[in-house]
C-alpha cells in the first residue's frame, strides 16, 4: 500500500471534515497547552534557582574548618580532581593581611581559573593585585593605580614593618566578594607570612631569618570550589572521609534539588493523568470516526485497500490532529510564557516559565506517539470492516 | 478468464437459511452478462462472490485470471485477494459508492493511483465519453444520481480491469437515465474488452442492451430454508 497515497487521501478526508478535525485538535490542545505551561513553570523556576546558585561561585565554595596541615602536593591533587574547579593553598589568616593607609585588607591567594576572577586579569608576581569592590571604594582606587602597602610584624616585642608598591589590575564586582580584600599571587601571601614569621623575603629585600632549604611549607587551609553544584555534596563526603570538617552550601543546593524533584513528581503525575485522558479521548474519537466513516472505509477496502492501509489511514489522521495540536499548543504556551515572565520576573536573565527546544521536540514526539498508539488501538475496528459493506447503500 | 463450478454460499440456519448455488459460470474477456431475478434472490451475494469480498462455503472450481480463488480464501490470503480486486476488478455500486471527500476527478483516478499508474489521459477521456467532463472538479454531493453513476462507471473502468461488476447500476434512475447509463457502461466495457456482470431487476433493459441474461431462481426446501440457483442463459 502506497503510504503517500494513503496520507494524501487521509488529508483530503481530514480537510473535508474540517469542523470535526478542528474539534479533535482543540481537544488535544486543551491537554497539551496546560501541560506545557506547567512544565514551563517547573523548568523555569527550578532552572532560575539553579542558575542563581550556579552563577554564584560562593555556592560551590568548600571551606575547611579549623586548622589543618596541608602540603602543596595534596592541594595540587585536589585541584586535579574532576569534581574540583579550582583549588589553591591559603596561608595563615592572621598573617594574610595588608595595610593600605588606615585600611586593613584581607589577602586571598588566587591563580588561573579562580571562579571569583572570571573575566578579570590575573595578578602575577609580587606587585599585582585585584582589589575588592568595597576596598576600592574606600581607597578610591582604580585599575592601574599603585597602592603603597605595608606589612607589619612584632619581633621581640618590637614592631617592624616593610612596604611595597602593589598595582591594582582590576576591581572585583561587589557580588563576587563583599569584604575589604585583595587577591594576589600565592607568593605574595607566602612572602607576608614569612615576613611575619620573622623570616627574610629575599625577593622583596625584606630582612629576617634565613629560610631553610629543605623546609617544606605547610598550609593551614585552601580555597576550593566544586566544578558543579552536584559535586559539592560529593566533595563534602570525600572530606568527611578524610576526617576533615568543611563548610559547604550543600543544604541550600539540596533544597533546590528537592524542590526540583518534588515539582517533577507533581508534574509527571499531572502529565500522566492528562496523557491518559488524551489517550482515552483520541481512542474514543477514532472509534467514533471509524463508525462514522464505515462506508467510506469499506469502499476503500473494496477498491483494494488492505487492513494495514485502512489502519494507516486512521492513524495518519490522528497524527495530523496531533501535529496541529502540538503547534497550536506551542503558540499558546509562547504567549503564556511571555505573560508569566513579564508578570513575575524581576531579574534579567531569569525565568518564571521557560522551555528549551528539546522540550518542544519531546512534547511533539510524546503527542505524536500517544496519538499514534491511541489511534492504532481505536483503529483495530477497521479490520472488521468488510468490503461488502461498501457495496450497498453508499 | 472467470471460471466457476459448484460454488456454494449459505447464510443463516433452519428456516432462516439462504443458500446460493452456482452450478457453473464461465466468462471470457469482453463477454457481458446480466444476472436477473427478484429482490432477495441472491444477485448481490453472487456479485460479492465474484468481487472476491465474500468467501464461498464450498468450491468445486473458482478460477479468476488463472488464479485459484478458492485456495486463496481457504488460506485466508486477504492481501492477495485485495491485490486481485484492485488490479483486475472494477465495481459500479448501486448509488455510486463515491468517496465524498474527493472530487470527481480524484474519485475516477483513485483506482489507477492504487495501482501506482500515472494518469495517461484516461480519466479525462472516460469523463468525456461518459459526458461528465464538466463535473470533474465537483464533489459527488453536487452531482445528480445519474451523474454519480457515470462517475462510478468511470472509476470502475479507469484502471482497465478485466472484469467489471455492477450492482443494480440503474435502480435509482429514471428510465431515460437508466438506459443512458447502461449504454455508457457497456460501451466503455466493450471498448476496454472488459468482461461485464450486471446484477439488475430490469430484465427488459438488460435484454434491450444486448446482454446475455441468466436468471437466479429460488426454491423453498423441506427445512424451510431457501436455495437460490444460478440458471443457464435464457
Amino acid at each position: 500500500m502506497r503510504i503517500g497515497l494513503v496520507a494524501s487521501l487521509a488529508w483530503q478526508d481530514y480537510r473535508n471534515d474540517a469542523w470535526l478535525s478542528a474539534c479533535s485538535v482543540l481537544a488535544l490542545v486543551a491537554v497539551i497547552a496546560p501541560l506545557l505551561v506547567l512544565f514551563g513553570l517547573k523548568f523555569g523556576l527550578v532552572s532560575s534557582l539553579t542558575e542563581r546558585l550556579e552563577t554564584d561561585p560562593a555556592t560551590r565554595e568548600i571551606i575547611p574548618l579549623g586548622g589543618g596541615r596541608f602540603n602543596a602536593a595534596f592541594i595540587e591533587q585536589l585541584a586535579q580532581r574532576g569534581d574540583v574547579a579550582f583549588a589553591v593553598p591559603r596561608t595563615r589568616q592572621i598573617a594574610a593581611t595588608a595595610q593600605v593607609g588606615t585600611l586593613t585588607l584581607e589577602m586571598l591567594p588566587t591563580a588561573a581559573g579562580d571562579p571569583l576572577l572570571v573575566g578579570l586579569p590575573m595578578p602575577r608576581g609580587l606587585d599585582q593585585i585585584v582589589l575588592s569592590h568595597t576596598a576600592a571604594e574606600k581607597l578610591a582606587a582604580r585599575p592601574g593605580d599603585w597602592l603603597e602597602t605595608s606589612f607589619a610584624r612584632q619581633v621581640a616585642g618590637r614592631v617592624e614593618a616593610q612596604r611595597t608598591r602593589l598595582q591594582v589590575l582590576a576591581v572585583l564586582p561587589l557580588e563576587a566578594f563583599a569584604r575589604d580584600g585583595v587577591f594576589a599571587d600565592l607568593r605574595l601571601l607566602e612572602a607576608a607570612e614569612d615576613y611575619r614569621d620573622g623570616r627574610a623575603v629575599p625577593a622583596l629585600s625584606w630582612d629576617g631569618d634565613a629560610v631553610g632549604a629543605t623546609e617544606q611549607r605547610v598550609y593551614p587551609a585552601f580555597r576550593l570550589y566544586a566544578r558543579h553544584l552536584a559535586d559539592v555534596e560529593r566533595l563534602r563526603v570525600f572530606f568527611a572521609g578524610q576526617n576533615l570538617l568543611v563548610s559547604t552550601q550543600a543544604n541550600a543546593i539540596a533544597q533546590v534539588q528537592s524542590l526540583s524533584r518534588n515539582l517533577s513528581i507533581v508534574f509527571w503525575i499531572i502529565a500522566g493523568l492528562a496523557l491518559a485522558g488524551a489517550f482515552a479521548a483520541i481512542l474514543a474519537g477514532v472509534l467514533a470516526a471509524v463508525a462514522r466513516k464505515r462506508r467510506e472505509l469499506s469502499v476503500l477496502r473494496l477498491l483494494g485497500f488492505s487492513t494495514a492501509g485502512l489502519l494507516l489511514f486512521v492513524v495518519v489522521q490522528a497524527l495530523y490532529s496531533a501535529g496541529f495540536a502540538a503547534v497550536l499548543s506551542a503558540g499558546l504556551y509562547g504567549l503564556a510564557e511571555a505573560g508569566l515572565n513579564k508578570l513575575f520576573v524581576q531579574v534579567p536573565g531569569e525565568y518564571a516559565s521557560h522551555l528549551l527546544a528539546p522540550h518542544y521536540g519531546l512534547a511533539l514526539a510524546a503527542v505524536l506517539g500517544v496519538s499514534a498508539v491511541a489511534a492504532a488501538c481505536g483503529g483495530w475496528r477497521v479490520a472488521r470492516i468488510q468490503a461488502s459493506e461498501g457495496i450497498r447503500d453508499v | 478468464m472467470l471460471n466457476l463450478s459448484a460454488v456454494h454460499k449459505s447464510r443463516g440456519v433452519g428456516s432462516q437459511r439462504y443458500s446460493l448455488v452456482i452450478p457453473a459460470l464461465a466468462l471470457r474477456a469482453g463477454e457481458q452478462l446480466a444476472i436477473v431475478g427478484p429482490s432477495g434472490c441472491g444477485k448481490s451475494t453472487l456479485l460479492d462472490l465474484l468481487a472476491l469480498v465474500l468467501a464461498p462455503d464450498q468450491v468445486g472450481r473458482f478460477e479468476f485470471d488463472q488464479v485459484d480463488v478458492g485456495a486463496l480464501w481457504r488460506a485466508d490470503q486477504q492481501s492477495t485477494l485485495a491485490a486481485l480486486r484492485s488490479t483486475h476488478l472494477g465495481y459500479v455500486l448501486q448509488t455510486g459508492g463515491l468517496l465524498g471527500f474527493l472530487d470527481v476527478r480524484s474519485n475516477i483516478a483513485l483506482s489507477r493511483q492504487l495501482l501506482g499508474l500515472k494518469d495517461d489521459g484516461s480519466v479525462a477521456r472516460l469523463a468525456e465519453q461518459l459526458e461528465i467532463s464538466d463535473q470533474l472538479g465537483k464533489k459527488p454531493t453536487a452531482l445528480s444520481v445519474g451523474q454519480r453513476q457515470r462517475v462510478s462507471c468511470a472509476r470502475a473502468l479507469a484502471h482497465a480491469p478485466q472484469l467489471v461488476l455492477a450492482d443494480e447500476p440503474t435502480a435509482s434512475l429514471d428510465p431515460l437515465n437508466a438506459e443512458r447509463v447502461m449504454q455508457a457502461l457497456l460501451a466503455q466495457a466493450r471498448e476496454h474488452r472488459a468482461a461485464c456482470v450486471i446484477a439488475t431487476h430490469d430484465e427488459p433493459l438488460a435484454r434491450a442492451s444486448g446482454l446475455q441474461v441468466r436468471r437466479i431462481s429460488c426454491r423453498r426446501d423441506t427445512d424451510g430454508g431457501v436455495t437460490a440457483t444460478l440458471g443457464e442463459a435464457c
